[in-house]
């Protein structure tokens, strides 16, 4: 059982450490309760998806799922040819192209809360709003907005421009990545927000002694402090973006305009209207292996191992 | 690990099955009668919640006073919450006894096995098989002897046209067949006015159309385990239904961006010739708006475009067999049950009920004559006779999907102007190989 897994594998490398007297008494199986949880909820699951993946199981096979033919990679060969690799430019594309857009917006807001004025609270409460209404709602008010003869393209017209179509078309591509933006800035905001809020005063008062103005403390002092918490919060904002079906599916429906036909939708579509369960897993168990590798990069790159740290302290 | 530890770990796991073990039977009770509970699955219904809740209640109280046993009733949302239900039930197999499904969803169900197949004794529970509508048996299986859907209403498509626009524009009697209509449609269409109010941003209309126009000319579609998407009457059908808006430019260019509820909303302000592929459920809306009492019901045209008259093979579909049906489940411990809540949905008078509630027409052939007196829904009533089955294939969701696809890939191109034809086949080549593809794997 991993959680029972004997504590050597987490020591450090050098060997020779001791380990102390609460290390060795630590009451592990106390543990058990959300091991067993986290293999009900997580493992299994994933060992049905995977399972489910290598077997031809469709709406003829679904009632003897069990006795479904066995055929190995085949789902996932199929995935190949099944318009996957566009789906996962698209989803990559719009994730990544979603992410840098909002970091300066979501930047720029926490610097303009940081300090107090009057109204302040407001301002942080009104910047929150997009961050919490449902996906669903944001995308039919945006649908509604959209429409060819919507709000949106009546003001263009007084402007005298001819919007055109937003929800369908190449454009759509772009509709999908500004409508991300609107509701996911706040994300980066109150990321950024928490680590500025963490810049000890003394940092404040040392460049004010040293006669700072305001763009040098910005680039030199500040901003560094928020490299690690805002890079973090890009790496949950891609892959937010990624997995994101609920703002594609009310904006664009299913089938989606070939442009956003991004990996959630492709998934929905094979295993809810082609009724191909099997493929559908391949497709999902790939998605798996695509957003765990930024995850993996992030999680050597900044070691998240508090315990370590603890020790050398 | 030590003995302390062992104990406490076997006791967690103990209590963990055990809770596990007491959300696991939800069974009704075991068979024929009082203290029983019949489980019924039926999608709601989001226009006229209040009614829906009173008709369950009253449904409810009939059913045990015939039975003793109680209707449990629990509905579902979209056709994907349906989806998940039946695939859910079907690999446990426990779930509901009763599932009321879309018409277009019956081969799908059938394919995978989990439904009675209605033999003699069956349809001799609910009141024998000829007190149907002959034509909503239609869908109810791919052969007679293989059927497991039990028609319950039926929602046939038709067109509703403006009284007022048409005399106007000296036009006596709606069109009947395609041609005629996109003629009318022209002569409709000035200022702000359009001929034809179409849904084709709508994900269930546009294939639609493709099927009945095609059909109407000969080509069903499928034919046995081949798919003829790549044909001339389907090219000829695309055509057809772009060129309304992209060439003869008798469609508002906003309904590009229309849904179903859209386009009825744009014909019920009183500006447009025809709102084309409607239901009896969209009456009262239309009565609410600037149409009131100036729009009529009309039978679809029959006669293929390009044509004068249908050509031999050609088939009479005014409408696809639409509406619900039901489904009794083979792992179901109440069949008795379910065979006596399907009679008594069925008969005449609940028919008549339901349809004086919901708009939706009855499956019972004696409650449709008694509504053929109603002028208004003459039209209706004779669409529902009138309806063709669409290809009772396990492969059709994919087929209906992939001629939906080809709508949605071309709608940004129809606000440029003419049809661009050569892309439209290849896209609808597209749409062969995906139907082929699905049509190969049915079995």
């Amino acid at each position: 059982m991993a959680t029972l897994a004997p504590p050597e594998q987490k020591a450090p490398p050098q060997h020779v450490r001791r380990k102390g007297v609460t290390e060795r008494q630590r009451p592990l199986w106390l543990l058990t309760p959300g091991g067993l949880l986290m293999t009900v909820v997580i493992v299994l699951p994933l060992i049905l998806a995977v399972w489910i993946s290598l077997i031809d199981l469709d709406q003829y096979t679904l009632r003897r799922w069990v006795e479904a033919p066995f055929i190995g990679l085949g789902n996932y060969v199929e995935s190949f040819s099944s318009g996957l690799l566009n789906s996962i430019w698209i989803s990559v594309s719009f994730a990544v192209l979603s992410t840098l857009a909002t970091v300066p917006i979501g930047i720029a807001a926490a610097l303009v809360t940081q300090n107090k004025y009057r109204g302040r609270g407001l301002v942080r409460a009104a910047f929150l709003i997009p961050y919490v209404l449902p996906s669903f709602v944001v995308a039919s008010v945006w649908r509604t907005m959209l429409q060819p003869d919507g709000i949106v393209n009546a003001w263009l017209s007084k402007v005298g421009v001819d919007g055109g179509l937003w929800l369908s078309g190449p454009r759509s591509y772009w509709t999908l990545i500004l409508v991300e933006i609107w509701a996911a800035w706040p994300f980066i905001y109150l990321m950024a927000l928490a680590a500025l809020q963490s810049v000890d005063h003394e940092v404040h008062e040392a460049s004010a002694v040293d006669g700072a103005t305001w763009w040098p403390k910005l680039t030199r002092v500040i901003l560094p402090y928020l490299r690690g918490p805002v890079l973090l919060a890009c790496l949950l904002a891609t892959l937010n973006h990624i997995n994101n079906f609920t703002l594609p599916f009310v904006l664009f429906g299913a089938p989606a305009p070939d442009d956003v036909n991004v990996m959630p939708m492709i998934v929905y579509v094979t295993s809810f209207q082609s009724l191909r369960f099997g493929l559908s897993a391949a497709m999902a168990v790939l998605s798996l292996v695509l957003i765990a590798i930024p995850l993996f990069v992030y999680l050597r790159a900044v070691r998240l191992d508090v315990h370590e740290e603890g020790g050398r302290k | 690990m030590n003995r302390k530890s062992f104990v406490a770990l076997a006791a967690v796991t103990a209590l963990a099955l055990g809770t596990a073990a007491c959300g696991g039977d939800d069974e009704g009770g075991g068979s024929g009668g009082a203290g029983k509970t019949l489980n019924v699955l039926i999608g709601a219904n989001t226009q006229y919640p209040d009614e829906f809740a009173a008709w369950q209640k009253d449904i409810s109280t009939k059913f045990k006073a015939a039975t003793g046993a109680e209707v449990k009733f629990e509905t579902f949302a979209s056709a994907n919450d349906e989806l998940t239900k039946i695939q859910t039930s079907v690999v446990s197999g426990s779930g509901p006894d009763v599932y009321a499904v879309g018409t277009t969803f019956t081969p799908t169900a059938y394919s995978t096995g989990a439904f009675v197949k209605m033999g003699d004794d069956e349809w001799g529970k609910i009141g024998g098989k000829e007190k149907f509508n002959p034509a909503t048996l239609g869908i109810s299986g791919p052969d007679e002897q293989n059927q497991v859907g039990i028609p319950w209403v039926s929602r046939p498509f038709v067109m509703a046209y403006n009284t007022d626009l048409l005399k106007a524009a000296g036009i006596d009697k709606p069109a009947t067949t395609w041609d005629e209509l996109t003629a009318q449609a022209k002569q409709l269409t000035k200022g702000d006015q359009y001929g034809l109010a179409v849904a084709y941003k709508d994900n269930f209309d546009p294939w639609k159309f493709v099927w009945g126009m095609s059909t109407q000319a000969g080509n069903p579609l499928v034919d046995g385990k081949t798919a003829k998407l790549q044909d001339p009457a389907v090219q000829k059908a695309y055509q057809t239904y772009f060129g309304w808006l992209a060439n003869d430019k008798v469609v508002d260019p906003a309904a590009i961006g229309w849904t179903n509820p859209q386009a009825l909303a744009a014909f019920a302000k009183g500006k447009t010739g025809y709102f084309l592929l409607t239901t009896t459920t969209a009456s009262n809306s239309l009565e609410q708006g600037a149409v009131k009492g100036k729009w009529k019901f009309a039978l679809l045209p029959t006669v293929p475009p390009g044509a004068t008259s249908r050509p031999a093979n050609g088939v009479e579909a005014a409408s696809i067999l639409s509406g619900d049906n039901l489904l009794v489940a083979d792992y179901s411990k109440n069949k008795d049950l379910a065979f006596e809540y399907v009679k008594l949905v069925t008969d005449s008078d609940a028919q008549l009920d339901y349809y004086k509630k919901f708009g939706n027409l009855p499956a019972n052939a004696a409650a449709l004559q008694s509504l053929a007196s109603d002028a208004q829904l003459e039209p209706v009533t004779e669409a529902a006779k009138k309806s063709v089955a669409t290809p009772f294939t396990g492969a059709w969701a994919d087929i209906q999907l992939a001629l939906t696809n080809v709508a949605v890939q071309t709608l940004p191109e129809l606000t440029k102007g003419p049809l661009n034809t050569a892309q439209l086949d290849s896209r609808i080549a597209d749409a062969q190989k995906a139907a082929q593809t699905s049509l190969d794997r049915a079995k």
